[in-house]
């Protein structure tokens, strides 16, 4: 018996606490116009993030998700059921990376955004795009997921710009604005094409209507509306075709935003479309009629990891390039659906795919936040630039070299578990396509390794540039660094439990 | 008598096709917002006719919140081509261009 027995609205917990801080912040902000009180609206943001984190994680140990064979609570299903929203482990999971990059991003924000005017609006869009990637991650139906998507681009987009008299800012704002909208009326005429192909929206009773064969006359409409869906997912996630906006945003956003939005949001795109893709376009059934998503995504996986890796190792600008090697991080988590083949035989890629989510989350977060870090010294942007910083700043410099490295999947970090599981669940599928893709991902790897090294080189062996003032040392972004450094190292130890999580979720998912 | 659905799915695609036209070849950003409002209605017409058509509420509902969610998007984005205008000067999406590669 429970002492206290949560209705099962409260399943929704993690989404619902990062709701409610985004609220709270509006309430912080409109006590008070004329003042802004900058660490209670800071500690606020930090602290329901990190609350979050904790429900979602409590969840997770207390087996919410885990089915109630093995003692677990099973999945809760919101309005109906199956219902517009589940709440298994992989949406646990994907909430735990969002909420975990939240708390980074608003513990960076606090030195980063120090004399910025709108500084309580800056963290309630945080809070509230957060809401919309952890809704994202438990939405079960075409509706919820779309409406999840908007609720995290809309604040996205006035992140991206909210730097209102820094050109780079506004320029990166209204190029994500508009292959943003593009690629959501894509996806949304998309979802009404598998709308009247199946005659629903709810991801489990699309699944049924295919597998009943019902969709067999309408096989034109269901496949341009599944090749839609893709692009809006393509989006999502800043892979191939609609990767346009990732390095002019990137690079124009403050770091921490850019931090946001290339670990968040990119976990975010990535859990609905293996939702969507796994739950409510079986393969088994689509490809008898044509509709072969997964060779669809073998293609964009190995462009996506090329175009990202090809065109970071040429950058001369520092956040640039990371904005490029996300694009390729992106192509490599892209593998966990390329190797789908239906239940038994998928469930190692993907979970691959969700570990590398996860570990990305910390070292590419960290990576970014390094670049504010430099933004707030205001030592400047290019590769030279960075020259000798590890004189005079040898812990951040340190914490970078970790994220570097980790990054090109150097065996003593995080980073090479994902991408090793990631390469021998490539090969366990054994076709002959995914092979080519494990190819694909040992040269990328091996070319990312070029320039990585090369900001490590920069910062650790160049000359330091010359005149440069003693820098200050912010403890919110050394805090936020430092912590991302130390989680890319402690997965290591950690990487077996967090595999056993990836792996349950994606069988439950699968199956 | 009622209109076939193939009439309304081929009036949507028509719908689409004009707004993917005018996102393509218009550089004024407000043309531009314009034309994807349309490529979003062209969605609406789909999901109110196999509506219609599959005899059940679930896309008409749908088409309320993506009517909502187009406003939205519009209020954001009417706001960055404000910003777009105060640094630029111009409301052409070809002018800003100070990141290349």
């Amino acid at each position: 018996m429970e002492p206290i027995a949560l209705p099962d609205w409260a399943a929704l917990g993690p989404a619902l606490v990062l709701a409610v801080t985004a609220l709270l912040l509006f309430v912080v902000d409109a006590v008070n116009p004329r003042k802004t009180n900058r660490p209670l609206i800071a500690g606020t943001a930090t602290v329901g993030s990190l609350a979050a984190l904790a429900v979602a994680v409590w969840y997770l140990l207390a087996g919410v998700g885990t089915p109630t064979g093995e003692g677990g609570r099973g999945e809760f299903h919101i309005f109906g059921d199956p219902g517009q929203f589940v709440i298994d482990e992989m949406a646990l999971f994907f909430m735990v990376v969002v909420a975990v990059v939240t708390a980074m991003v608003a513990v960076a924000s606090y030195d980063y955004m120090h004399d910025h005017a709108y500084f309580a609006s800056y963290y309630s869009l945080v809070l509230l795009a957060a809401t919309g990637m952890a809704t994202m991650a438990a939405a079960n139906s075409l509706v919820t997921i779309f409406i999840a998507l908007e609720l995290a681009s809309l604040p996205s987009y006035a992140l991206v710009a909210i730097l209102k008299d820094n050109r780079g800012s506004v320029e990166g704002g209204l190029k994500y604005f508009l292959v943003g909208a593009l690629s959501s009326a894509v996806m949304v005429y998309g979802i009404s094409l598998v709308y009247g192909a199946t005659g629903h929206l709810q991801l489990e009773a699309i699944a049924e209507v295919i597998a009943a064969g019902d969709a067999e006359p309408y096989s034109g409409l269901l496949g341009l509306g599944v090749l839609m869906l893709i692009g809006g997912f393509a989006f999502k996630t800043a892979s191939v075709p609609f990767h346009f906006w990732a390095p002019e945003a990137y690079e124009g956003a403050p770091a921490p935003v850019a931090a946001f939005l290339s670990s968040a949001s990119k976990a975010a795109g990535f859990v609905i479309a293996f939702r969507v893709f796994t739950t409510a376009l079986p393969i088994g059934d689509l490809a008898p009629m044509g509709i072969d998503w997964a060779t669809v995504f073998v293609v964009l996986a190995i462009v996506t990891m090329t175009v990202g890796n090809f065109a970071a190792a040429v950058q001369e600008n520092v956040k640039r390039m990371l904005a490029y090697s996300s694009i390729g991080h992106a192509g490599y988590a892209l593998i966990g659906l390329a190797g789908f083949v239906g239940p038994g035989g998928s469930e190692l890629v993907m979970s691959a795919a969700m570990m590398h989510l996860l570990v990305y989350g910390f070292m590419n977060t960290g990576a970014f936040l390094f670049v504010g870090l430099a933004e707030y010294w205001g030592v400047g942007r290019t590769f030279e630039d960075y020259n000798g910083l590890a004189t005079q700043a040898p812990i951040a410099c340190s914490a970078l070299a970790v994220f570097m490295f980790s990054l090109a999947g150097i065996p003593p970090f995080g980073g090479f578990w994902s991408k090793y599981f990631l390469f021998t669940g490539a090969l366990s599928v054994g076709s002959t396509a995914m092979i080519a893709v494990a190819a694909a991902l040992v040269v990328n790897s091996a070319l990312s390794l070029y320039y990585y090294s090369r900001l490590v080189k920069a910062v650790w062996i160049e000359d330091p540039v010359p005149g440069r003032e003693g820098l200050s040392q912010p403890v919110g972004l050394y805090a936020a660094i430092v912590f991302a450094a130390v989680m890319t190292v402690a997965v290591l130890p950690g990487f077996g439990p967090i595999a056993d999580a990836a792996t349950s979720a994606a069988t439950a998912l699968i199956a | 008598m009622t209109v076939p659905v193939e009439y309304y799915v081929l009036l949507s695609l028509a719908l689409f096709c004009i707004g993917l036209f005018g996102v393509l070849t218009r550089r004024n950003a407000l043309m531009f917002l314009m034309s994807v409002e349309l490529m979003l209605n062209a969605a609406t017409i789909n999901l109110i006719a196999f509506a219609f058509y599959h005899g059940n509420l679930t896309g008409q509902v749908f088409a309320l919140f993506a009517m909502a969610l187009a406003a939205a998007e519009v209020a954001v984005g009417l706001g960055i081509i404000l910003v777009l205008y105060r640094n630029f000067r111009d409301v052409d999406v070809t002018v800003p261009s100070t990141m290349r590669w």
